[in-house]
């Protein structure tokens, strides 16, 4: 195989257990990363984004009800992978994250310039001399003046506080760093600029990213790939291009018409209904209740149907056999 | 590379200038602590004299004793009735005046907040040491070391075995261990002594192995380890009663404030970057929350000075618990207000110094104070 995926995950499922019953947050996810390239994870809030994104690095909540499915990084097979072994070898030196909550996700007490430098000191062993060169190094990459090094979190502002997630995100050098909602909390200039960041840190380092957010708007600007995530499960993997201009499941096309552009004659069509709840979603396909072309098979659950090169998508529309395209409403 | 937009930038003043600062919140912090305490110690001294009422008592007390001892004396047996009323009536003017029960109590009260302020804590009424003094400073610190090493040793065991435990138990939320801590944590609603009587039945009498009470064997062994190990002997109970009525709760609620503080975003950030549980521990989880801990342990360390009054005279421990006691007993109003003068002032002591340990251990209260008279 000419580009063998960096990243591999087969029926990945992730449930949790609630007072109300199992919620499926993750169900059956399959897809892959490449080197060098950027997958962006798109779907509404609840739709086990998030979820996705911490089963991939195992930040588990206490109340996890079954994990499992394959995950392949490189040759290794991170599932069969005990606690200590994935903290030592996995987390951090070969995939990295930003979470959501970046304002938070610094300790308030410890100098900013220590809180990055942490993984090199602590997974590579770096003394605090060599740790210190990368992170200033680190810093001047993603924008953030090296006096700052010494200040603590709450002297930053939130913009200077993204960064320095991000910086801790790279400064050892991950393959793959997931960014969860790297920029919702942020103004539009900052977001843009480190969007920036992330574009020429792909573009000098190779290194690949899957971008979780709901913004489609930012979210083309960097990806190579697009996934849709809908109640739980993937309904759509493409490459970018295809993805923002021939989507293939409705819930795509209905999700790219909804999206406010600039000179653009028709007006934006919002999506009627509402996600089906994660716990004990309807059978058959999840989207049936919102989808204009529902027919008679969407009572039986879809299987991602191969439809193009790297394309896959979770409709029966696109079932050789049943009526692509000419469903109708059932 | 761009200079950060929207950065908050302290200005790196001079040291001198973060010096001054400093010193005018000290100041201001000490002024404002100060007041405080004189604002209790005066609300001691009028509630302690029943704004007053209890001058007339004593009036009342003197005359009796007055009468009592002129009556008594075979010097004045043959004095016509009307002479010696009038010696009586001398008598116990002068006992006023010398107490200066003749003013009014609202100056002597401010007279009485004056010698407090500078913790001249004056002469007992009634009660004296045992070695004798009527001294109230000497009353009070003859008791203090019983109840210092009694609730300075119950209440260092149950501080830090609680913290450790709970901090273990957070670990391990919804185990076992932590479910039994939750559904024991209703026994601290039996105060100590309640314990005390149980185990003072169960090891002095129904299996006599430890003694009933006090703090050391009559007549007090010879020789210093002896005497240590008897004293030991006497602790065993009450620290076991305390322990038990406090260490449930103690670890339920810091077990809680583990947890609350385990779920933060930086504590999940810091577990997402693979580090290893015990600096995520001592890092993320103990040094941002010292502050409260160490608020917590150092309030504990003053309330030892008060004493408990039940629990010391359930055991018989000759502590400060027991004196205050025997001093409302004897409405002995100077040892009550003493008491109280001095536990006001390791208070304010303490806060004083918590304040000055905050702005060490936490960056930000540094600077809210640096930064005060911006």
């Amino acid at each position: 195989m000419a580009a063998r995926p960096l990243l591999r995950v087969e029926d990945l499922q992730l449930h949790y257990r609630t007072r109300r019953g199992i919620a499926r947050a993750v169900d059956g996810v399959s897809f892959d990363i490449r080197a060098n390239e950027a997958l962006v994870v798109l779907g509404e809030s609840g739709c086990g984004k998030s979820s996705l994104a911490k089963a991939l690095l195992r930040i588990l909540p206490r109340n996890v009800h079954s994990f499992r499915g394959q995950v392949m990084l490189g040759d290794t097979d991170v599932m069969a992978l005990g606690d200590e072994a994935f903290r030592r070898d996995v987390q951090w030196t070969r995939v990295a994250m930003v979470m959501q909550a970046a304002m938070n996700a610094l300790n308030p007490v410890v100098r900013v310039g220590e809180q990055v430098a942490e993984p090199l000191r602590v997974h590579a062993g770096w003394s605090r001399e060599r740790a210190r060169e990368r992170v200033v190094r680190t810093f001047e990459q993603v924008g953030v003046a090296t006096d700052f090094l010494q200040r603590y979190p709450f002297e930053l502002s939130g913009g200077m506080r993204q960064r320095v997630v991000l910086a801790m995100a790279l400064v050892t050098e991950p393959e793959l760093v997931i960014l969860d909602e790297p920029t919702s909390a942020l103004d539009v200039l900052t977001q843009a600029s480190i969007m920036n960041v992330l574009k020429r840190i792909k573009r000098e380092q190779g290194t690949s990213f899957m971008l979780i957010t709901h913004d489609v708007a930012t979210s083309s600007e960097i990806a190579d790939r697009v996934a849709l995530m809908y109640a739980g499960q993937m309904v759509e993997v493409a490459d970018a291009d295809a993805f923002f201009h021939e989507p293939a499941h409705p819930y795509s096309q209905m999700l790219m018409a909804s999206v406010p552009r600039l000179r653009q004659q028709t007006e934006p069509a919002p999506i009627p209904g509402q996600p089906p709840e994660l716990i004990e979603p309807p059978a058959g396909c999840r989207f049936a209740d919102r989808c204009p072309r529902r027919f008679d098979r969407c009572a039986r659950e879809p299987e991602p149907l191969r439809v193009g090169e790297r394309h896959h998508v979770r409709c029966w529309l696109h079932a050789g056999s049943g009526g692509a395209g000419g469903g109708g409403r059932a | 590379m761009s200079t950060a937009p929207g950065v908050a930038s302290p200005s790196r003043a001079g040291s001198l200038r973060d010096l001054r600062r400093i010193a005018a919140f000290t100041a201001r912090r000490l002024v404002a602590l100060f007041l405080t305490v004189m604002v209790g110690v005066y609300l001691t001294i009028v509630i302690a004299n029943m704004g007053g009422e209890v001058d007339e008592l004593r009036k009342l007390q003197i005359r009796s004793t007055v009468a009592e001892q002129v009556r008594a004396d075979p010097a004045f047996a043959d004095m016509p009735a009307e002479e010696r009323n009038e010696l009586i009536q001398r008598r116990v003017q002068q006992q006023i005046e010398r107490r200066r029960l003749d003013e009014p109590f609202i100056l002597r009260s401010i007279d009485y907040l004056q010698q407090a302020a500078v913790l001249d804590l004056g002469r007992a009424e009634e009660m004296h040491s045992d070695r004798g003094s009527r001294e109230v400073y000497r009353i009070i610190v003859e008791r203090l070391p019983a109840t210092l090493l009694l609730f300075g040793t119950a209440n260092l065991l149950v501080f830090f075995v609680s913290v450790f435990a709970a901090l273990r138990l957070s670990r391990h939320y919804g185990s076992i261990s932590d479910r039994a801590v939750i559904a024991l944590a209703p026994s601290s609603a039996a105060p100590g002594w309640f314990y005390g009587i149980f185990l003072i039945l169960i090891f002095a009498f129904i299996v006599p192995v430890l003694p009933a009470g006090g703090m050391v064997d009559v007549p007090p062994p010879d020789g210093a380890w002896a005497y240590a190990v008897s004293v030991l002997r006497h602790m065993v109970l009450p620290v076991a009663a305390m322990f038990i009525s406090s260490i449930f709760i103690s670890i339920y609620s810091w077990r809680t404030f583990f947890l609350i503080h385990s779920s933060e975003d930086y504590v999940e950030m810091a577990r997402a970057k693979g580090l290893p549980a015990g600096m995520i521990e001592r890092r993320y989880i103990l040094r941002p929350t010292l502050s409260p801990i160490i608020t917590s342990f150092a309030l504990m360390l003053i309330g030892l000075w008060s004493g408990a009054i039940i629990l010391e005279q359930v055991f018989n421990w000759p502590g400060l618990g027991t004196l205050l006691f025997q001093a409302i007993g004897h409405r002995d109003t100077p040892v009550i207000i003493g008491s109280v003068v001095i536990f006001a002032y390791l208070l304010a002591l303490t806060v004083f110094l918590l304040d000055i340990l905050y702005a060490i251990l936490d960056p930000r209260v540094r600077v809210g104070i640096e930064g005060d008279n911006q």
